[in-house]
């Protein structure tokens, strides 16, 4: 059984979504996508979690890419994902190689990059001489000739968590690490349409505006606070207190820039203050700092 | 002639592991003969966590994991429970379970049809899951073509199974409502609902779909059913609470030692640690509450980041196939395929359970116990993840984080070897294991897999030891077993 990605798309049932793109779009995207050898992602792992390919794989959205089954069958090519791809060991390092050979691909890189011990507190691969590659190497290798970078989630772009207290395996950013700038997609993790919409954009071949930090600016606009339901509510006293307003409770809404409340999370569900939880302002490059998440007032 | 196999990077884990294999030929079959598991990252969470408020504990340690992060969040509120001295209202342990679960039947699917079914079938004609490896597929086309069009269906059923748990966690992965002495999302009648309907869904998927896929698998691989047992000691720490003292859980506590059927009880104080085959300062046999994370590489003998957690000196495995065997809802063996069975199984469990607890919630019942957090105090907080038995130990003093210690499923499952020299269970799990194919070690990814490794935690490991001893596999014999059966 040798399918083909038509074939595929047709005994998975599924259609294409082509809401909120335009014709051309939907044309360009097509003649990109119907190569083969067209538009190659590299998704490299470094020092994070896991958590924001998690998130990608709870896209679902109006607008083509709809689900992780549409993007991974159709919109991307999708060429090294440790957590999702078949081949393991020579078989994998060999399908990132020919990428590398052929250059020109979106490097999406999701954790940051650890430099203590040499970079030995991270590997990433065995190369086929038996050179063990390091994070740090793997991240200098692929991005010289990838096209674009774009960082998935707070610790690709500025080190994240694992970089916060004393940043024991001294991690960078991707950014920072290769002194190059990258596109930084924060968010611990990101919303899975944050990360999909700067590759789409790629593809697509439009520019994209970011803010000082790196983040597109189309996504991060404006202050969780701003738009937030609970903002006209009184100040909590108390936890569990119903609806209410939470920077009584260390809420960071006011100085975190994200559209959680209007776009809000898993499919529109909910999001973190209205599940009575203070914003972390986990998308800023200073997440997750030194001050207390949480407030106990009197 | 022995040949030495590395994997690096193994895929469809969590995290950074590389195994090295050597492999040989015993009674003319060529076969495993010596194993070593690493993981290759280290993050250093505990001394992150050092001088922080206690309270951050279970935000900061879900980023441990981005799989599995909602057991990080329930250790580490059970850790500051304990703490504070405090038993927390019903409303927020019954919330908790249901954040819980909901990450469970998430990672449960998303192991068995994202991860492992690949090992067995022959995968889509694209990137990323070409290219593949072609040995020893035994499945037809025609079922192949429908585990694919499951695996498109899984990714739906796991993504609602996190809709679910966002109900009352706000978002996952990484829900911010798990807070020390309680649970921030409110369980109003209509958010009841909206979990419930989605309940509805991903428990059908697990009855309809799930279930009778791991047993068509297990029935054309009955092989597997006496492949990778490894030490064949089981511990649970067990998990979702059934009332307010801990005493009374879904899934119990204990443990069951190798050759015996007896369920042991678990004593916390038997739980050490080794880290002489690991990348860290420090004695061996230590106890994590008292254990420090002191990063040392190079280091002779060293060649993993896991530390070597140990029960009265012996090796355990953790996961689904534990729960399951020592809660007595599974009695089969220890195997590859035990473990999906088991796994399986248990999601139907857990499933079954959720509207045991929806009935129990009081929208305008509290979500908070009154408390404060001592100036100098100790908790442990011990849950399970979707992948094994999970262990916060904190300590505080002067009201921040003192000391934090983390042992993770994966710790246990894929450490190296220990003070002994007695390989962990994944090692062991290997030796043995046969390689008809050393270009396309197939059957050691599904040893493996069957694991559901997580190590985000920390690991590395290599460097080919001196010859030990071999076990030889017995061929033939198995019984056939259905995780389906029980449940239709």
């Amino acid at each position: 059984m040798n399918t083909t990605r038509r074939d595929f798309l047709r005994y998975c049932g599924m259609s294409a979504a082509t809401l909120g793109l335009t014709a051309t779009d939907l044309f360009t995207l097509s003649e990109a996508l119907a190569n083969p050898n067209g538009p190659a992602v590299l998704w490299l792992q470094g020092s994070g979690c896991t958590g924001c390919s998690v998130s990608l794989l709870n896209r679902v959205a109006a607008q083509a890419p709809a689900t992780a089954g549409d993007l991974l069958i159709n919109s991307i090519n999708l060429v090294y994902h440790p957590n999702l791809m078949t081949a393991s060991g020579v078989s994998a390092v060999e399908a990132i190689n020919a990428a590398y050979a052929r250059g020109g691909y979106v490097l999406a890189v999701e954790g940051g990059v650890p430099t203590a011990f040499g970079g030995a507190a991270g590997w990433a691969m065995t190369e086929a001489s038996g050179h063990e590659l390091t994070i740090a190497e793997a991240v200098k290798k692929y991005g010289a000739r990838a096209a674009a970078i774009v960082c998935m989630g707070t610790c690709a772009s500025w080190g994240g968590i694992p970089a916060s207290g004393s940043n024991p395996t001294g991690i960078r950013g991707v950014g920072a690490f290769l002194g190059r700038p990258t596109i930084n997609v924060g968010g611990c993790p990101p919303h899975p349409d944050w990360m999909v919409w700067p590759i789409v954009q790629l593809i697509l071949n439009r520019p994209i505006a970011k803010d000082s930090f790196g983040r597109p600016t189309a996504i991060f606009r404006t202050k969780v606070h701003e738009r937030c339901p609970l903002k006209e509510r009184d100040e909590a006293k108390y936890w569990g207190q119903p609806l209410s307003c939470l920077k009584s409770l260390g809420c960071r809404g006011p100085e975190a820039v994200a559209p959680c409340p209007t776009q809000r999370w898993n499919n529109g569900v909910n999001f973190c203050a209205e599940a009575g939880a203070p914003c972390l302002n986990c998308t800023s490059a200073a997440f997750p700092g030194r001050d207390a998440f949480h407030k106990f007032p009197g | 002639m022995a040949t030495t196999i590395t994997i690096d990077p193994v895929t469809r884990i969590e995290g950074h592991l590389k195994l090295e294999v050597t492999a040989d030929y015993v009674g003319g079959r060529q076969q495993v003969v010596d194993a070593r598991a690493a993981g290759t990252l280290f993050r250093g969470f505990e001394t992150i966590l050092s001088g922080r408020d206690p309270f951050d504990a279970p935000d900061i340690t879900a980023r441990i994991c981005g799989v599995c992060p909602t057991p990080h969040n329930q250790a580490a509120v059970a850790a500051i429970d304990a703490a504070m001295g405090i038993e927390v209202p019903d409303n927020a342990r019954l919330l908790r379970n249901l954040v819980l679960a909901a990450d469970f039947l998430h990672s449960h699917i998303l192991h068995f049809y994202q991860l492992a079914v690949l090992d067995f079938i022959e995968p889509p004609g694209m990137a990323p899951w070409q290219p593949g490896w072609t040995e020893d597929i035994r499945i037809d086309p025609a079922t192949s073509a429908t585990l694919v069009e499951h695996y498109v269906a899984a990714l739906d059923a796991r993504r609602k199974a996190h809709e679910m748990g966002a109900v009352f966690g706000g978002r996952l992965p990484h829900t911010a409502a798990f807070i020390g002495s309680g649970f921030s999302g409110m369980p109003s009648a209509a958010r009841i609902q909206q979990f419930r309907a989605y309940a509805a869904e991903v428990v059908a998927f697990v009855r309809d779909v799930y279930l009778p896929d791991v047993d068509a698998i297990a029935a054309t691989y009955q092989d597997y059913f006496q492949i990778g047992a490894g030490p064949r000691n089981l511990l649970a720490f067990g998990c979702f609470e059934e009332g307010p003292t801990g005493a009374d859980k879904l899934l119990r506590r204990g443990r069951r030692a190798a050759g015996s059927t007896a369920i042991a009880a678990v004593d916390i104080q038997k739980i050490t640690e080794d880290v002489a085959s690991s990348w860290y300062t420090g004695n061996n046999g230590v106890s994590p509450r008292s254990g420090t994370t002191t990063p040392a590489y190079p280091k002779t003998n060293a060649y993993s980041w896991l530390k070597s957690p140990r029960y009265e000196t012996k090796v355990y495995e953790v996961g689904p196939l534990a729960r399951m065997t020592v809660n007595g809802d599974y009695a089969g063996g220890v195997s590859v395929m035990d473990r999906h069975l088991a796994r399986a199984a248990e999601a139907m469990k857990i499933g079954l359970a959720l509207e045991g607890w929806l009935d129990q919630l009081d929208p305008s019942g509290p979500l908070f116990a009154d408390g404060s957090m001592p100036e100098s105090a100790s908790g442990i907080g011990l849950t399970e993840a979707p992948r094994g038995a999970l262990g916060h130990w904190l300590a505080v003093g002067n009201r921040t984080i003192s000391r934090y210690q983390i042992v993770t499923p994966t710790c246990w499952n894929a450490s190296p070897r220990d003070a002994r020299g007695v390989r962990g269970a994944l090692e062991q799990a290997l030796v043995g294991t046969p390689v008809r194919n050393a270009g396309q070690p197939v059957e050691v990814l599904r040893v493996v897999h069957s694991f559901d490794p997580c190590l985000s935690c920390a690991v590395h490991v290599m460097r080919p030891g001196a010859a030990t001893p071999v076990s030889v596999l017995s061929g033939g014999g198995w019984t056939s077993r259905s995780a389906a059966r029980a449940y239709r």
